[in-house]
């Protein structure tokens, strides 16, 4: 039986510069018990389409024409009471970061209680009975029915959310996002649940996400929505063995796949175009890398191919062939043609005159720069730059007046335990581990944001504790940071300009002209061209992209030594991923730069870095070279790690998650293994015998008790998740 | 050759540039900004309006007042002209029979002084206390804010245990004490306004200054080198100095309004007219039992407008500081 089907839905949003068409006739259809994923990047108009279907739209926004039926229902043309006994009892909705829409102030029984009473019509006694059960359903102790939302960890929210989505037995249910900004473990633990739900409750799930892991974990088929439409359409399984329209194809290869590693990922450079005014023919077009000239003209419609798929492309009857040579990464390439900043590019005869020697090297592409700025290439063989000895850092909090006052303790959080590993030049080392184990703090430290509070870093040979005032300034110029949130990272107040020549001006760059050809010279290596274009642009006026290829700019506008990632990739859209995360490897090569990134994607590790190492409550638990840590993990925290990415591939299920989620705070040091709590393989050794640290030949290395003297320990009795 | 000429012509580029975005300096941002509030919020334009005509009256009030504001005017005996009408009010002929010339807009107080002059000499403190006030409370309080959001630690605790303790002085009593330690003048508004009035300025300061602080593009500059004054007053201060102006202009209001009170309690100086004063008078010799409202409406009016004034500045700040207030 289909239960929603979407025919040649429209949707308009009424904006101050024009009409935007965020869903542009769309069909769709559901059958029952059919798991469907909605992918693509942000702005394409996916949640736009979940708001439409239950008649949430923003006041802007106007349902422009074509049919929403529910189990044969219009749902356009239903008045708005029965339109609200629809919601949560037909169709329930787990919108985007829901964790958040917990009450805070009511019990989290007593919200889900009151849902069952009101709209379901439970009695007092039947609905605690069904909140019961409802949680035992989501896997959450039923005790916690009586607390409150801040005594719930993220993963659990996301569970009680689930809880109330299903509460009334809908029989459709629409999530948007439901794993994002989650821990991967707690990840893991959730699409678990929605998988286990699936198949016990046989529930029609229609899944919003920008990750196609998530939808191959979880769909079993696929729509991929680009600028408004649907370009594709297709089983789970075929769909990701073989993609059959070229934005799919990107997609799929932008991602880095822990079980088939990249040697260079593929970046679909460029926009989602304006969609007041979307271009007549495929709207793929701009980016596409097998775009013919019949491609601008003739606006493809979504046709059948073979039996389960449809594709909307003027080649896909070509495709087999395409998808190999989409396999090539430099096919995808192009530079950061101001593309969004078209108003700029036809600059006035005046600005034209100021800013180009001639009207045609504004339009010029850059021949290749040479490779180096006068450094040796990296080749990770290079003299030890950075050294970090038995370093720790704590923080204490609660304590002062105010905690004196209110008979808080005095606690000490260890954020960083005595860690030590040395970085060469041109070498790059990843950071991974679950939010709280200390991966940031560690960043902080490398480029003295913050000091330590015991042990050494050394930088090339100096303690960076025992800097005076000059050697610090030289220290500054040659250790940068790069940051999570583009959007924060550049001083809103700045031009791109004043931005990128902050950093000369303060380490004494007194000629401006010298000034500026430094800093054109750097937008260019990190592919953002005409440099001159971004000069005087502010930064809300780029892109997510863009504007952390400005903050990867800033960072190497010093020609600096060493370099620190902090998630630089996160907060983007995944077409543009792979883009940032290729001109920083390019650019640490050419410049022998040491990296350092941190990061929670270990995929992205693997795919960026030399070396990787673990840190759980702020120490260091494995390390060594990244193939042998993902291929060939010791620790058991790494294996749970490893366990938990999601694979963007259904014929590949994850193994079964052995440890449970939650990072405890760091508030006392371990006599034992920091892990051994959590350790689905700890021995009675764990708790109270520090344990060594094993090293093979290749210079990978693990602090585990399985390996030592203490293997044979008795296992500790404990229940597994 | 050729090259050569292109690379002149690259050059010439090349300086332009640079002369373009020399100009992006953060006075000229703020400057925008401040213009920004007065085009878009047209009663923040009729605010800046009516202190415009107040500091022009100021100004020149030597040359607008006919008489002078102090000394009682007399008439052809030598006495007073007490408690004469405005002469659009007066009985015809009464003038005449008393000896005088009834010229008078507003009329004379019970001593014989021009009402009309006084106002107009009054608009000169309350514009001086005004004024002053609010860049004494702007600036302390900025800075004050800049220090303890920026530095925290002690710096923050000792700067915010003083501002507790502003706090804790109750406004009027405390302009009282100053005012009986000193000579009375209307200064002594101002050192009570600067002395507990930053309190106000200083807390929003430092907590939009935390808020700031905290943000990826100080730490870049950290991590660049930038010094801590650097810091403060190229990064933080241009973000923070429209929220000092629209506390500013509140405290002119402020100033103004304190001043009248004050005045009215009568701890001013008797040789100095300010609008506070006037009505001090006017109450003092009953003017309201006399239903003389030319004597008690002008100046009360006079104060009303310049406190709207400030206000409505004050609100188009806002707007433009805090668009999302505006929706709600």
């Amino acid at each position: 039986m289909t239960i929603l089907s979407i025919r040649d839905l429209s949707v308009n949003y009424a904006t101050q510069d024009g009409t935007v068409q965020a869903v542009d006739g769309v069909s769709l259809d559901l059958e029952e018990g059919q798991r469907l994923g909605l992918i693509g990047e942000s702005g394409c108009g996916k949640t736009t389409l979940l708001k439409a279907i239950v008649q949430v739209l923003p006041r802007n926004g106007r349902i422009a024409g074509g049919k929403i039926l529910f189990k044969g229902m219009d749902l356009l043309q239903l008045p708005a009471a029965e339109m609200r006994q629809l919601r949560w009892r037909e169709i329930a909705t787990i919108p985007q970061a829901s964790m958040d829409s917990l009450n805070p102030v009511q019990r989290v029984g007593s919200q889900l209680t009151k849902l069952l009473r009101v709209r379901g019509g439970y009695s007092k006694k039947a609905a605690l009975k069904r909140a019961a059960d409802l949680f035992d359903l989501v896997g959450l102790d039923t005790e916690r029915l009586s607390h409150y939302p801040h005594e719930f960890s993220g993963g659990m929210k996301q569970r009680a959310v689930i809880a109330m989505a299903l509460a009334l037995e809908p029989s459709l249910l629409i999530a948007d996002e439901p794993v994002t900004a989650l821990d991967v473990i707690v990840q893991h633990q959730i699409l678990e649940v929605l998988r286990e739900l699936e198949q016990e409750l046989n529930l029609t799930v229609m899944l919003i996400t920008h990750d196609i892991s998530v939808v191959a974990q979880v769909c079993d088929s696929v729509s991929v929505m680009y600028a408004g439409r649907i370009v594709e359409q297709a089983a789970a399984e075929p769909f990701f063995s073989s993609p059959a329209h070229p934005y799919s194809l990107g997609l799929q290869q932008a991602f880095p796949n822990l079980a088939r590693p990249r040697d260079v990922l593929v970046s679909i450079e460029g926009y989602p175009p304006d969609l007041r005014e979307p271009p007549s023919g495929c709207r793929f077009a701009e980016r596409c890398p097998f775009v013919q000239d019949a491609c601008h003209d003739i606006d493809p419609k979504l046709e059948a191919i073979g039996d389960s798929r449809a594709a909307a492309c003027l080649r896909s009857n070509e495709m087999d062939v395409l998808r190999v040579q989409s396999e090539d990464p430099s096919l995808w390439q192009r530079v950061e043609v101001a593309q969004g900043l078209a108003p700029t590019l036809d600059p006035s005869p005046k600005m034209r005159e100021g800013l180009f020697a001639s009207p045609a090297e504004a339009q010029r592409v850059h021949a290749p720069l040479a490779p180096l700025w006068g450094k040796e290439p990296g080749d990770g063989g290079g003299d030890v730059l950075v050294q970090l000895q038995n370093v720790s850092k704590r923080f204490k909090i609660g304590g002062g007046l105010a905690g004196l006052l209110r008979g808080d303790k005095e606690q000490t959080v260890y954020a960083v335990n005595n860690i030590s590993f040395s970085l060469r030049r041109g070498e790059s080392l990843g950071l991974a581990g679950e939010s709280g184990c200390g991966k940031s703090t560690t960043g902080k430290l490398l480029v003295k944001l913050i000091d330590a509070s015991d042990g050494e870093i050394i930088f090339d040979g100096a303690d960076l504790a025992a800097m005076d005032d000059d050697s610090l300034l030289a220290f500054r110029s040659r250790v940068q940071l790069m940051f999570q949130n583009p959007f924060e990272a550049l001083n809103p107040r700045f031009t791109l300009y004043r931005s990128l020549t902050e950093p000369l001006v303060i380490h004494g760059w007194k000629d401006e002209n010298k000034r500026l050809d430094r800093v054109i010279e750097t937008l260019d290596r990190v592919n953002l061209r005409p440099a001159e274009v971004f000069l005087d642009k502010y930064p809300h006026q780029l892109s997510g992209g863009q504007l952390q290829r400005v903050v990867l700019a800033r960072a190497l506008v010093l020609h600096p030594d060493f370099l620190v990632a902090d998630e630089p990739v996160s907060m983007l859209d995944v077409s543009v991923r792979a883009g940032i995360l290729n001109t920083t490897r390019r650019l640490a090569r050419e410049l022998g730069l040491a990296t350092v990134y941190i990061s929670h994607d270990l995929s992205l590790l693997q795919y960026t870095c030399d070396r990787i190492a673990i840190m759980y409550l702020g120490e260091i638990v494995e390390i060594g070279p990244s193939n042998q840590v993902i291929n060939n993990p010791q620790h058991p925290y790494t294996k749970a790690l490893i366990a938990a990415v999601p694979v963007p591939d259904p014929t590949i299920e994850n193994p079964p998650l052995r440890i449970q989620e939650g990072v405890p705070r760091p508030t006392e040091q371990f006599i034992g293994c920091p892990f051994a709590q959590r350790c689905p393989d700890a021995m009675e050794a764990c708790l109270t015998v520090r344990p060594p640290l094993i090293t093979d030949e290749n210079e990978h290395r693990a602090q585990c008790h399985l390996y030592g003297e203490h293997r044979d320990s008795p296992k500790l009795k404990r229940q597994l998740p | 050759m050729q090259q050569e000429s292109m690379a002149r012509e690259g050059q010439s580029g090349k300086a332009k540039t640079t002369a373009r975005f020399r100009q992006g300096s953060a006075i000229r941002q703020l400057w925008e900004t401040n213009l920004e509030v007065f085009q878009r919020d047209k009663m923040a334009l009729f605010g800046l309006f009516i202190f415009a005509v107040f500091a022009v009256v100021a100004i020149l009030a030597p040359q607008i007042a006919p008489n002078d504001p102090l000394n009682p005017l007399k008439n052809n005996e030598g006495d007073w002209i007490k408690d004469a009408m405005p002469y659009w009010l007066a009985e015809p002929g009464e003038d005449e029979a008393e000896g005088y010339t009834n010229t008078f807009l507003l009329g004379t107080t019970n001593i014989g002084r021009d009402i009309f002059s006084q106002l107009i000499h009054g608009s000169r403190s309350a514009l001086l206390v005004g004024f002053s006030a609010a860049a004494a409370v702007a600036v302390i309080g900025t800075v004050i804010g800049l220090l303890a959001g920026y530095y925290g630690g002690w710096v923050d605790t000792i700067l915010m245990r003083a501002a507790d303790v502003a706090f804790g002085i109750p406004f009027i009593p405390f302009i009282i004490v100053i005012s009986a330690f000193f000579d009375p003048s209307i200064w002594n508004v101002v050192i009570a306004m600067a002395l507990l009035l930053w309190r106000d300025t200083g807390r929003v300061i430092r907590s939009q200054v935390l808020v700031i602080k905290e943000q990826a593009f100080v730490s870049a500059a950290h991590v660049s080198g930038a010094s801590d004054l650097r810091i403060i007053f190229v990064y933080i201060a241009p973000s923070i100095l429209p929220l000092s102006f629209l506390y500013g202009s509140f405290a002119i209001a402020w100033a103004i309004l304190t001043e009248a009170s004050v005045s009215f309690l009568g701890f001013s100086d008797p040789e100095t007219i300010s609008w506070g004063y006037m009505l001090q008078d006017a109450f003092n010799s009953l003017a309201l039992s006399r239903e003389a409202f030319y004597w008690i409406v002008p100046p009360g009016l006079c104060i009303m407008l310049t406190v709207m004034a400030g206000f409505f500045i004050g609100r188009g700040y806002e707007e433009v500081l805090f668009p999302r207030l505006r929706r709600m």
